[in-house]
């Protein structure tokens, strides 16, 4: 196999590997004695969530990034992470709230952990409109680092919610000081193979939109570049005539 | 703080505040209507006058966050990228113009916070109780306000979708101040302690200030 297609196809293998394992542990763990079946959608929901987590940590790096180094790579690692954040973001809400609806009988309530995660997806919603409005990638980037760094103080504020808050959202499982909280080792296989599933999707996301945000920089620095006089374009060349011969 | 660095933030807070002497965009536009939203809700979810009173604070709070972005989207919408050029060109620290741009915009918050919260009173029929904490709160929230709707103008200035972007970014990003703000009155009400909420505005505040300091040259150099 060349090695260019080896390259180009590893993102794929690597999820297609990774999904199938989560997915077969999914189907077979067993249902829960509480939530029934209800429970399979944690292992798509808390994966979901924790990938919210990592993909908004690596914008606030990426932000704090650019704004040290001025190099525009750390500002594709801010933008790309905060895009595949702010999807996963919605995907964990969107299945909390299928999920509430049988479990607490209504679709939403103003929980500390569900309101502050829709104020963090509002926050990087707002980032990314911040992002649109510049057409210089220097301006872009500058102003969006500041909110990527303000915004990252919400991931703290949403883990420990369950914590600081009395809510309905039941406590973190997984990223416990004592250990996760999950007494059957299937369902806590399943819910790991599908934090690593997301992590892989998540890499290889991130290795394509930072492909891309570099294509669309190129394309619109050399728009911008077309448009722009070139040096000396308004020095007009000395005109020759009217010399001795021609009279 | 030195005195070059404190008589340039006098100077743009007197800069800002005579710039709303003369286009008056609070007097009589943002307070008039923040009234005007409460006193349309209770058309929306019926007279109920001791339902009304019950809910009366967490709604004149939601008005204050909502109608005082307002404050800051004028001033995005105002200053032009000359005038910022221009401003800069005079060697003003843009830090010490950050921190004016929010005093001003605190002091014009208070003042639509008092008239507002008037309005609320006798609309409702809320109950003043702890007056020097609600003043504390009133006094918090709008510093708070002032330095979170500052940074988001100096974020979106000369863009192209300017003070529309404005709300988007101020306002989740309030949230604590809402909360806080609420629970304090709701702390004094029922006698609960109100310090955490109290210590949440100020986290809230200081952290925005540092932000909005530590980055005010960056985005004057975008």
């Amino acid at each position: 196999m060349p090695s260019e297609i080896r390259s180009r196809s590893w993102p794929w293998v690597a999820i297609g590997v990774s999904v199938a394992v989560a997915l077969s542990l999914a189907i077979v763990s067993p249902a829960d004695t509480v939530q029934g079946e209800l429970v399979r959608i944690m292992y798509v929901h808390v994966p979901a969530a924790w990938l919210a987590y990592l993909a908004f940590t690596v914008t606030l790096v990426g932000s704090g990034g650019y704004l040290v180094t001025r190099r525009l790579s750390w500002d594709r690692v801010a933008a790309s992470s905060a895009e595949i954040g702010v999807y996963f973001t919605g995907l964990a809400i969107g299945l909390g709230m299928i999920w509430a609806k049988p479990t607490w009988g209504v679709w939403w309530t103003w929980d500390a952990r569900l309101t502050l995660t829709a104020v963090m997806f509002f926050v990087y919603v707002g980032y990314l409109a911040l992002r649109n409005t510049a057409d210089d990638s220097r301006v872009r980037a500058g102003r969006s680092a500041v909110l990527g760094i303000l915004g990252a103080a919400l991931i703290p504020l949403v883990h420990f919610s369950v914590v600081w808050w009395r809510t309905l959202h039941q406590p973190a499982s997984l990223l416990r000081p004592d250990g996760p909280a999950i007494e059957d080792p299937l369902i806590l296989w399943a819910l790991l193979a599908g934090v690593v599933a997301f992590t892989v999707i998540y890499v290889a996301l991130m290795v394509k939109r930072i492909e891309l945000h570099q294509v669309a920089d190129s394309i619109r620095d050399f728009e911008r570049s077309a448009d722009r006089p070139v040096a000396g374009a308004s020095v007009t060349a000395p005109q020759l005539g009217g010399g001795l011969g021609d009279e | 703080m030195n005195a070059g660095f404190r008589s340039q933030v006098a100077a743009v807070v007197e800069r800002d505040l005579r710039r709303e002497r003369r286009r008056g965009d609070v007097v009589w536009v943002t307070i008039p209507f923040g009234a005007m939203a409460l006193f349309l809700l209770p058309l929306a979810i019926g007279v109920d006058t001791q339902l009304l009173q019950r809910i009366g604070p967490g709604m004149y709070w939601v008005v204050v966050m909502l109608f005082g972005v307002l404050v800051s989207v004028g001033r995005a919408s105002i200053e032009t990228g000359a005038q910022r050029d221009a401003v800069s060109l005079l060697g003003l620290d843009p830090a010490a113009a950050y921190v004016g741009r929010s005093m001003s915009a605190a002091g014009l918050l208070l003042v639509y916070e008092i008239v507002v919260g008037v309005v609320a009173v006798v609309l409702y029929n809320i109950e003043v109780i702890g007056f020097p904490w609600l003043v504390l709160t009133l006094v918090i929230t709008a510093v708070g306000l002032g330095l979170l709707g500052s940074l988001a103008a100096s974020l979106v200035s000369s863009s192209s979708a300017g003070s529309a972007l404005v709300p988007l970014l101020v306002a989740p990003l309030s949230v604590p101040l809402l909360l806080g703000a609420t629970q304090v009155y709701e702390g004094l009400r029922l006698g609960r302690s109100i310090l955490p909420w109290m210590l949440l505005m100020v986290v809230v505040m200081l952290v925005t200030a540092i932000v909005g300091v530590g980055t005010a040259r960056p985005l004057q150099e975008t």
